[in-house]
C-alpha cells in the first residue's frame, strides 16, 4: 500500500505543472492539454482519497470530471478551430477578443 | 345671537355671484359675438346686473332685520383636524367652520359693498360695452367683476378670520385679473403683478397673524369665540399684540398704506369700473374692515396692553395721509389723482381707527365708540364719494375718447399718443358734461370736507378723536398733526383736479368736442350724488355714535334732536381746544387749500358756454381768485422735491431695484449654485466612478492566460481564507 | 396599405387585445382562489387595482413591441383606446370603494389596521407573503393614482407611438398602486423598483434632447438610494427576533410582513421602551429616510428631478410629479416615522431643517429659472418640503397637512406639467421670455396656466391652500418665528409664478409675440384632449379646495389613530 501522501504529492506536482503550462505556453492546444493535466491531477487525488476512505463518492466525482473534461476538450477544440478559421493563428498572445 | 329668518339666506349673498362667475364665463365663451349676446345680454352685463340686484335686495332685507341686533349662523364644518396637547397628552378635535356673522360693522360694509357693486355694474354696462377695444371680451370682465363682488361680500359676512382671509385672497386674485384685463399691454401686466405681489406680502403677515391668533385662542378663529371677553383676557396680552400687529400688516397691503402703497396708483391700468370697484366698494375697504374687526380685542384686553399697535396704526395712517396728498399735488392723470386721494383718505380712516382702538384699550369707552363711528362713517362717505368720483372720471375719460375719435376722424390725422386721462388735455368741461361735473363737485366737496356735506362730519370726527388721544398720549400728536395738515392738502389737490378738468378754457381741441352721450353712465352718478348729500341725514341721525356702538347705541330717529347734538358737538364743543381745532381744520380744508387751487388753476369757461347754476358759482369764484392773486408756483414746480414727487418719492424705483437686483439676483445665483455645486457634486461622483471603472478595466487584457492566472490566484486566496477561518 | 387592411387590423387586433385583457380581468376578479382572500370576501385590491393594469399593459406592450414601426402606428389608436378604457376600471373600483358602492368599508381604523386586507402565501421560506391592504394613508394615494392615469392618458392622447406609450402609463399606474397597498416589505420593495422601469422607458423613448442622460440619472440616482433603503429593510428583517412573525406565513419565524413588524415595533416602543435601542433606531431611521428623501426629493438630493422632468414626456412628468414623488412621503410615514418615533424626536429639528431648506431653496431657485418646466419641477421640490415640515411638527394637524399636501399637489402638479407640455407641444419652446402675449393665440392654455399657477401658489378655495394653511398652523407652535421663512416662500412662490405668466401669456401688444420656434406660424390653441384633461384636473382642484373634508376626513382619522398608536402609546 502506497502512503496517500505520496499520491497527494504526485497530484500536487502534476497540478502545478499543468498550471505552469497553462500560464506560459502560447499554443492554445498545449494550454488545453495543461488544463487536462490539472483535471487529471485532481482526479488522481479523488481516486486516491476514495480508496483510502473506502467511500465511492470520490470515484463518482472522478468519473464526473472525466466526462466533463471530455466535453470541455470537444468544445475547446471546436472553438480553437473556429478561431483558427478566422484569425489563422491559435497563439494566445495574439488572440485577445475578450478584451472587447 | 341666533340663526333664524333671513340670515339663513344670507349665504346666498356671496354664493350667487360666485356661481354667476362660471355661468357668465361659459355662456360668454359659447355665444361670444352673436348679436343677441351683445345687444340683449350686454355680453353678460345683464346677467351680472341681475345677480347684483338680487344681492342688493337680499342685503337690504338682511340689513333691515339686523339693524338693531346682530346674529350668527353656523353652516357647516369646513375642516376638522386634531391637535395633540403635549402637556395633557390629549388629542383634541379642532374645527374650522363656515358661517355668517352679522353685527354693525357687517351691516355697514354690506350695504356699501352691495350698493356700490350694483351701481358700478350699471356704470360698466355703459362704459365697457360702448368701447370697441372691449369687444368680445366683456364676458370676462363681468365674470371677474361678480367674483370680485362675491369676495368682498363673503369677507364681510364671514364668521371667522379664516374665511375673512379666504375671501380676502379671492379679492386679491380678482384685482390681479381685472387690473390685468388688458393683458396685452405690458404696463397692465406689470401693474397686475405688482398689485398681487405687494398685497401678497401683506397677506403673508396676515396669515402669520392668524396662525398666532389660532394658537393663542386654543384653535379658534371664529368671532364668537375670539371676541368673548373672558377668552380675550385669558390669553397672553403681549403675544396678542404681536398677532394683531401682524394682521395689521395685511391690512396695510390691502388698503395700500405706507410702505405697501405702491400698487394702488398702478392699479389704474384696469378699466375705470375696476378702479371704482377697487377704490370704493371692495378691495381697499377690506383692510379697513379687518382693522375695525379687531375692535373687541382692544375693548376687552387689559388696559393699555395693546396700545402700541393702535399707535402704529395711527402713525402709518398719518404718514400715508400726508405722503399720498403730496404726491397727488403733481399728478396730471385724472385717475391717479383720485388714486392718491383714496390712499390719503384711507389713511384718515386708519388714523381714526387707531384712535378708536387706543381709546378702547385705555378705557375711554364713549370716546372710543365715537371715534369708531366717525371712522366707519368716513368709510361710508369716502366709499360713496370715491365711487362716484371714479365713475365720473370714467365718464370724462370715456367721452374724451369719443371726442378724440371724432376729432381724429374729422381732421384725418390719427394721433395715437393722445392721453385721454391727462388733465392737461381737458379743461372747461363743466358746461359740456353737466351731470358729471355736478357729481365730481359734490364728490370732491365730500372728500375735502366742506361743511354740511357728508365727508365733513366724519372727517371732523376723526380729527377730533385723534386729538383727543393726543391730549392723553403725547406720541399721538404726530399722526394727529399730520392729518390736520392733510386736511388742507386734500382741499388743494381735490380742488385742483376739479378746476383743471372742468373750469377754464378747453386746453385741447378734443376737449371742445366732449359731450355727455353714453347711456347707463348717468344713473349711478345721479344716485350717488344724492347719496352723498343724503349723508347729512345720517349724520343728524347721530351715525357717529350708532355705527360705533352697536349693542346699546344712541341711534335716534329724532332728526331735530340728533342734528342739534351733532351741531353742538362740531361747532360749539364744550372743550375749547377741540372747538379751536374744528375751526382750524375747516379753515385749512375750506379756505386755504381750495383758494390756492383756484389761484393756480381756476378760470372762466369759453365765451357762450354756461354751466348749471349750482356749478357756475365755483367757476366764477375761481376766476375771481385767480385774477386777484397772480400766484406763481413755477419755482416750486421746478424744485427737486417736486421732481421726486413726480417720481412718487422713489418708492417704486427702490422696490423695483430691490426686487430685480437683490431678490432676482440672488435667485439667479442660487440657480447657478444649484446646477453647478449641488448637481455638480452628483456629476462629480458620476464622473469619478466612471474614471475608476475605466482604470479597473485595464485589468482585462483579453489574454486568456491572464484570466487563468487570475482564477488561480483567486482560488489560492480563497484557500488561504478558508484555512484562516478553520 | 389599403384602407381594407386598416379596418382589418383595427378589428382583429383590437378584438385580440381587448379579449385577452378582459378575460384576464374576469378570470382574476371572479375566480374564487385568485380573487378572494380565503375568507370568502372578494379581494378588491390585488387583481383589480394592481394586477389588472400591470397584466393588461404587459400584454399590450408585449404585443405591440413585436410589430414594426408602421404597424405600431396603426395599432396606436386601438391600443390607446383600450388603455384608456382599462384605466377607467381601477378608477371606478377605487371610487366605488370610497363611496361604499361595492361593499361597506370601514375607514375609521385604529393604528396598524387595514381595510380590504388580503394575504396569500408567496415565499414562505424567508417569510414573504403577498399581503395587501389600505388605510387612510394609502387610500387617498391609491385613488389619486387611479384618477391620474386616465386623465394623463387623455391629456397626452396624441403622443407619438401610442401603442407602447399609453400601456406604459397604465403599467406605471399599477406599479404605483402596488407601492401604496403593499403590506409586506419585500413586496413593497418590488413595486418600489418596478415603478422605475416604465418611467425609465418613458423618459428614454419619448424624452427630449438629453433623454439618455436624464433617464439614466433618474434611474441610477433613485436606485442607489433605494438600495440603501433595502439594506435598512434587510437589517430590520434580521433585527426582529425569530418567531415574532408567527401567523404571517413564515417558516423560519422571521418575516418581511409590514403589519407584523409595525405591531412588534409598537409593542417595543410602548411606554419608555425603545424598539431596537436608540443607536440602532437612529441608524435605521436615516437609512430608510435616505431612500425616501431622494424620492421626495429633498434638497440636496433633488437634482435628478429637474433633469428628469425637463426631458420626460408630458405624461411621464404628470405621473412622476403627481404620484411618484409621493411615494417618498408615503414611505416616510409608513416606515421610519412609525417604526422609530424616538429617533424622529431625536432628529425632529433636522427633519424640519431639511424640509425648510427644500422649501426655501426650491422656491428661490425657481425664481432664477428660464425654462418653464424646470421652474415647475423646482416648485415641486419646494412643495414637497412642506411634507417634511408636517412630519417634523409632530402634530396630527401637521400630519393631516402633509397628507393633504400629497393629495392636493398630486392633482395640481399634473396640471402644471400638462400646461408645460402644451407649451412644448404647440410652441416648441418652454423658454420663459421667448414669447409674449400667448393668451391672445391660446386663450384656453392661458386660462389653464393661470388656474394651475394660482392653485399652486396656494389661492384659497383651491386644493393647495388647505395644506399650506394647516402647515402654517402646525408650524408656529413648534418652531415659532422660523415661520417667517415659510411666509417668505409664500411670497416668493407668488413672485415666480406671476413673473413667468407676465413673460409668457401676457404683454406682447395687440399683435402678440410668438416664440421664434414657431417659425412665423400662428401658434395654435390646445387640442380638445388636452383641454378635457386639464379641465378635469381643474374641476377636482376646485372640488377639493372647497370641500377638503371629502379627503381630509379619512386622513384625519388616520393621523389621529397614528398618534394614538405611535406617539402617545410610545410615551412621548
Amino acid at each position: 500500500m502506497i502512503d496517500p501522501s505520496w499520491v497527494s504529492g504526485l497530484a500536487a506536482i502534476l497540478f502545478t505543472l499543468g498550471l505552469w503550462g497553462a500560464f506560459h505556453r502560447k499554443n492554445a492546444i498545449v494550454v488545453l492539454m495543461c488544463i487536462e493535466l490539472m483535471l487529471n491531477a485532481v482526479n488522481l487525488q479523488f481516486v486516491a482519497a476514495a480508496t483510502h476512505w473506502g467511500d465511492v463518492t470520490g470515484w463518482v466525482y472522478a468519473i464526473f470530471a472525466v466526462a466533463i473534461a471530455a466535453s470541455e476538450v470537444a468544445i475547446g477544440l471546436a472553438i480553437f478551430l473556429s478561431i483558427y478559421g478566422q484569425q489563422e493563428t491559435i497563439s494566445l498572445d495574439e488572440v485577445n477578443l475578450l478584451k472587447h | 345671537m341666533s340663526g333664524s329668518g333671513i340670515i339663513e339666506y344670507a349665504v346666498l349673498i356671496p354664493l350667487m355671484p360666485i356661481l354667476a362667475f362660471p355661468v357668465i364665463l361659459f355662456l360668454g365663451k359659447m355665444f361670444n359675438g352673436t348679436p343677441s349676446w351683445v345687444k340683449n345680454v350686454k355680453e353678460g352685463g345683464l346677467i351680472a346686473l341681475t345677480v347684483m340686484g338680487a344681492v342688493l335686495i337680499l342685503s337690504i332685507l338682511l340689513i333691515k332685520e339686523n339693524l338693531h341686533h346682530g346674529s350668527a349662523d353656523h353652516i357647516f364644518n369646513w375642516l376638522t383636524s386634531s391637535w395633540w396637547d403635549s402637556d395633557t397628552g390629549a388629542i383634541q378635535k379642532k374645527v374650522f367652520g363656515v358661517g355668517i356673522y352679522i353685527d354693525h360693522l357687517t351691516v355697514m360694509l354690506l350695504f356699501v359693498a352691495s350698493f356700490l357693486c350694483f351701481l358700478i355694474n350699471v356704470f360698466s354696462i355703459g362704459y365697457m360695452n360702448t368701447d370697441p377695444i372691449n369687444d368680445n371680451r366683456n364676458h370676462r370682465f363681468y365674470a371677474e367683476f361678480v367674483l370680485f363682488c362675491s369676495g368682498m361680500l363673503g369677507m364681510v359676512l364671514a364668521d371667522s378670520f379664516l374665511w375673512l382671509f379666504i375671501f380676502w385672497e379671492i379679492m386679491g386674485l380678482c384685482s390681479y385679473l381685472l387690473i390685468g384685463f388688458y393683458y396685452e399691454r405690458p404696463s397692465a401686466a406689470y401693474a397686475a403683478k405688482k398689485a398681487f405681489l405687494t398685497t401678497r406680502v401683506g397677506d403673508v403677515f396676515l396669515v402669520i397673524g392668524l396662525v398666532m391668533l389660532w394658537n393663542l385662542f386654543d384653535g379658534h378663529l371664529d368671532y364668537s369665540y375670539v371676541f368673548n371677553p373672558e377668552n380675550i383676557q385669558a390669553v397672553d396680552q403681549g403675544a396678542l399684540q404681536i398677532a394683531l400687529g401682524m394682521m395689521f400688516v395685511g391690512a396695510v397691503g390691502k388698503s395700500a398704506q405706507f410702505p405697501l402703497h405702491v400698487w394702488l396708483p398702478d392699479a389704474m391700468e384696469g378699466p375705470t369700473p375696476v378702479s371704482a370697484l377697487i377704490h370704493a366698494a371692495t378691495m381697499v375697504n377690506a383692510g379697513l374692515y379687518l382693522v375695525a374687526r379687531m375692535f373687541p380685542f382692544f375693548a376687552e384686553a387689559e388696559l393699555g396692553a395693546l396700545s402700541d399697535v393702535a399707535i402704529i396704526i395711527a402713525i402709518i395712517g398719518g404718514i400715508t395721509a400726508v405722503m399720498a396728498a403730496l404726491i397727488a399735488f403733481v399728478q396730471m392723470d385724472l385717475k391717479k389723482v383720485l388714486a392718491y386721494s383714496t390712499m390719503s383718505q384711507l389713511a384718515y380712516i386708519f388714523t381714526g381707527l387707531g384712535s378708536a382702538l387706543w381709546l378702547a384699550n385705555n378705557g375711554y369707552d364713549d370716546l372710543a365708540k365715537f371715534a369708531m363711528g366717525a371712522s366707519l362713517f368716513h368709510l361710508f362717505n369716502h366709499a360713496m364719494a370715491k365711487g362716484m368720483l371714479f365713475m365720473a372720471s370714467g365718464s370724462v375719460i370715456h367721452e374724451m375718447h369719443h371726442a378724440h375719435h371724432e376729432v381724429a376722424h374729422h381732421d384725418d390725422h390719427d394721433d395715437d399718443h393722445f392721453d385721454a386721462q391727462s388733465m392737461e388735455n381737458m379743461g372747461g368741461l363743466a358746461s359740456r358734461m353737466p351731470i358729471t361735473a355736478t357729481a365730481m363737485l359734490v364728490g370732491s366737496m365730500s372728500i375735502i370736507g366742506i361743511p354740511f356735506i357728508g365727508g365733513f362730519w366724519s372727517k371732523e370726527g376723526i380729527i377730533s378723536s385723534a386729538w383727543q388721544v393726543a391730549l392723553k398720549e403725547p406720541i399721538f400728536i404726530f399722526p394727529a398733526l399730520l392729518i390736520l395738515i392733510g386736511a388742507g392738502m386734500t382741499g388743494f389737490y381735490m380742488s385742483r383736479m376739479w378746476f383743471m378738468t372742468f373750469a377754464g378754457k378747453p386746453k385741447t381741441e378734443v376737449a371742445e368736442h366732449v359731450h355727455e352721450q353714453t347711456p347707463w353712465i348717468p344713473i349711478p352718478l345721479v344716485t350717488l350724488t344724492f347719496m352723498t348729500l343724503f349723508a347729512i341725514v345720517l349724520a343728524f341721525m347721530h351715525s357717529g355714535h350708532w355705527l360705533g356702538d352697536f349693542d346699546n347705541g344712541h341711534y335716534t330717529s329724532d332728526l331735530v334732536h340728533g342734528a342739534a347734538d351733532e351741531m353742538h358737538h362740531v361747532f360749539a364743543n364744550d372743550d375749547p381746544f377741540l372747538l379751536l381745532l374744528t375751526y382750524v381744520a375747516i379753515g385749512l380744508s375750506l379756505v386755504l387749500g381750495p383758494s390756492l387751487a383756484m389761484a393756480l388753476y381756476g378760470g372762466r369757461l369759453d365765451e357762450g358756454q354756461k354751466a348749471k347754476p349750482w356749478i357756475q358759482w365755483a367757476i366764477n369764484l375761481s376766476s375771481k381768485v385767480r385774477r386777484s392773486s397772480h400766484f406763481d408756483n413755477s419755482a416750486w414746480a421746478e424744485s427737486s422735491f417736486a421732481k421726486s414727487l413726480h417720481k412718487r418719492l422713489h418708492f417704486d424705483d427702490w422696490y423695483d431695484a430691490a426686487m430685480m437686483k437683490i431678490v432676482v439676483g440672488f435667485a439667479n445665483l442660487s440657480a447657478l449654485f444649484d446646477s453647478k455645486i449641488i448637481d455638480g457634486a452628483i456629476k462629480g461622483i458620476e464622473s469619478s466612478s466612471q474614471g475608476a471603472s475605466r482604470k479597473i478595466r485595464l485589468l482585462t487584457t483579453g489574454s486568456a492566460r491572464d484570466y487563468i492566472m487570475m482564477a488561480a490566484l483567486g482560488t489560492l486566496a480563497i484557500f488561504l481564507m478558508l484555512w484562516g477561518v478553520a | 396599405m389599403s384602407s381594407n387592411s386598416v379596418i382589418d387590423l383595427k378589428g382583429k387586433e383590437f378584438l385580440l387585445i381587448g379579449g385577452l385583457t378582459v378575460s384576464v380581468a374576469l378570470l382574476a376578479a371572479f375566480f374564487p382562489d385568485l380573487g378572494s382572500n380565503g375568507e370568502g370576501a372578494v379581494d378588491w385590491i390585488s387583481i383589480p387595482l394592481v394586477g389588472f393594469p400591470i397584466i393588461t399593459a404587459g400584454i399590450m406592450l408585449a404585443f405591440a413591441s413585436q410589430e414594426n414601426r408602421s404597424r405600431r402606428k396603426m395599432l396606436s389608436s386601438p391600443v390607446r383606446l383600450a388603455t384608456f378604457v382599462f384605466s377607467l376600471i381601477p378608477l371606478a373600483i377605487s371610487t366605488a370603494l370610497f363611496f361604499d358602492w361595492l361593499i361597506a368599508v370601514n375607514w375609521d381604523l385604529s393604528y396598524n389596521e387595514y381595510a380590504l386586507e388580503s394575504q396569500y402565501a408567496w415565499i414562505d421560506s424567508i417569510g414573504v407573503s403577498w399581503h395587501v391592504g389600505m388605510d387612510g394613508l394609502s387610500f387617498p394615494m391609491v385613488w389619486l393614482t387611479t384618477f391620474l392615469v386616465p386623465v394623463t392618458i387623455l391629456t397626452t392622447w396624441d403622443e407619438k407611438d401610442g401603442a407602447t406609450y399609453h400601456p406604459l402609463l397604465l403599467m406605471m399606474g399599477g406599479a404605483l398602486i402596488g407601492v401604496f397597498v403593499s403590506l409586506d416589505l419585500f413586496l413593497f420593495y418590488v413595486f418600489w423598483e418596478l415603478t422605475l422601469i416604465p418611467m425609465f422607458f418613458l423618459i428614454l423613448k419619448w424624452g427630449g434632447k438629453d433623454r439618455r442622460y436624464a433617464s439614466q440619472k433618474f434611474f441610477i440616482y433613485t436606485f442607489c438610494a433605494s438600495v440603501i433603503m433595502l439594506l435598512g429593510l434587510i437589517t430590520l428583517y434580521f433585527m426582529i427576533p425569530e418567531g415574532s412573525g408567527e401567523g404571517y406565513g413564515t417558516i423560519t419565524g422571521r418575516t418581511f410582513d409590514m403589519k407584523a413588524i409595525l405591531s412588534y415595533a409598537a409593542a417595543e416602543n410602548l411606554g419608555d421602551g425603545v424598539f431596537l435601542g436608540m443607536g440602532m433606531q437612529q441608524v435605521l431611521f436615516w437609512m430608510l429616510m435616505l431612500g425616501f428623501l431622494v424620492k421626495l426629493p429633498a434638497v440636496p438630493f433633488h437634482t435628478w428631478l429637474p433633469d428628469a422632468h425637463v426631458q420626460a414626456p408630458t405624461g411621464g412628468s404628470m405621473l412622476l410629479a403627481g404620484v411618484m414623488l409621493k411615494m417618498g412621503a408615503y414611505g416616510m410615514l409608513r416606515l421610519p416615522v412609525a417604526l422609530f418615533p424616538d429617533a424622529l424626536i431625536e432628529f425632529q429639528d433636522w427633519v424640519m431643517i431639511i424640509g425648510l431648506v427644500s422649501l426655501v431653496w426650491g422656491s428661490v431657485v425657481c425664481l432664477g429659472q428660464t425654462n418653464l418646466k424646470r421652474m415647475v419641477a423646482y416648485s415641486s421640490v419646494s412643495h414637497m418640503g412642506v411634507i417634511l415640515l408636517g412630519i417634523a411638527s409632530m402634530q396630527p394637524l401637521g400630519y393631516d397637512a402633509a397628507l393633504f399636501m400629497m393629495f392636493a399637489h398630486g392633482i395640481i402638479s399634473p396640471m402644471l406639467f400638462a400646461v408645460c407640455g402644451s407649451f412644448k407641444h404647440h410652441y416648441h419652446s418652454m423658454e420663459i421670455g421667448s414669447m409674449r402675449g400667448m393668451a391672445k393665440f391660446s386663450p384656453y392654455l392661458a386660462v389653464y396656466m393661470m388656474f394651475g399657477w394660482m392653485a399652486s401658489l396656494g389661492l384659497p378655495l383651491l386644493a393647495g391652500f388647505v395644506a399650506e394653511l394647516m402647515i402654517m398652523i402646525a408650524y408656529w407652535p413648534v418652531y415659532g418665528w422660523w415661520i417667517l421663512l415659510p411666509g417668505f416662500v409664500l411670497a416668493v412662490t407668488a413672485a415666480y409664478y406671476l413673473w413667468s405668466m407676465q413673460r409668457t401669456i401676457f404683454e406682447g401688444g395687440d399683435e402678440g409675440q410668438p416664440p421664434e420656434s414657431m417659425l412665423g406660424e400662428t401658434p395654435p390653441d390646445i387640442s380638445l384632449h388636452e383641454n378635457i384633461g386639464m379641465f378635469i384636473l381643474a374641476v377636482f382642484t376646485v372640488i377639493f379646495g372647497i370641500f377638503p373634508f371629502i379627503a381630509l376626513g379619512m386622513m384625519g382619522d388616520w393621523s389621529t389613530a397614528f398618534f394614538e398608536g405611535v406617539f402617545k402609546l410610545g410615551g412621548i
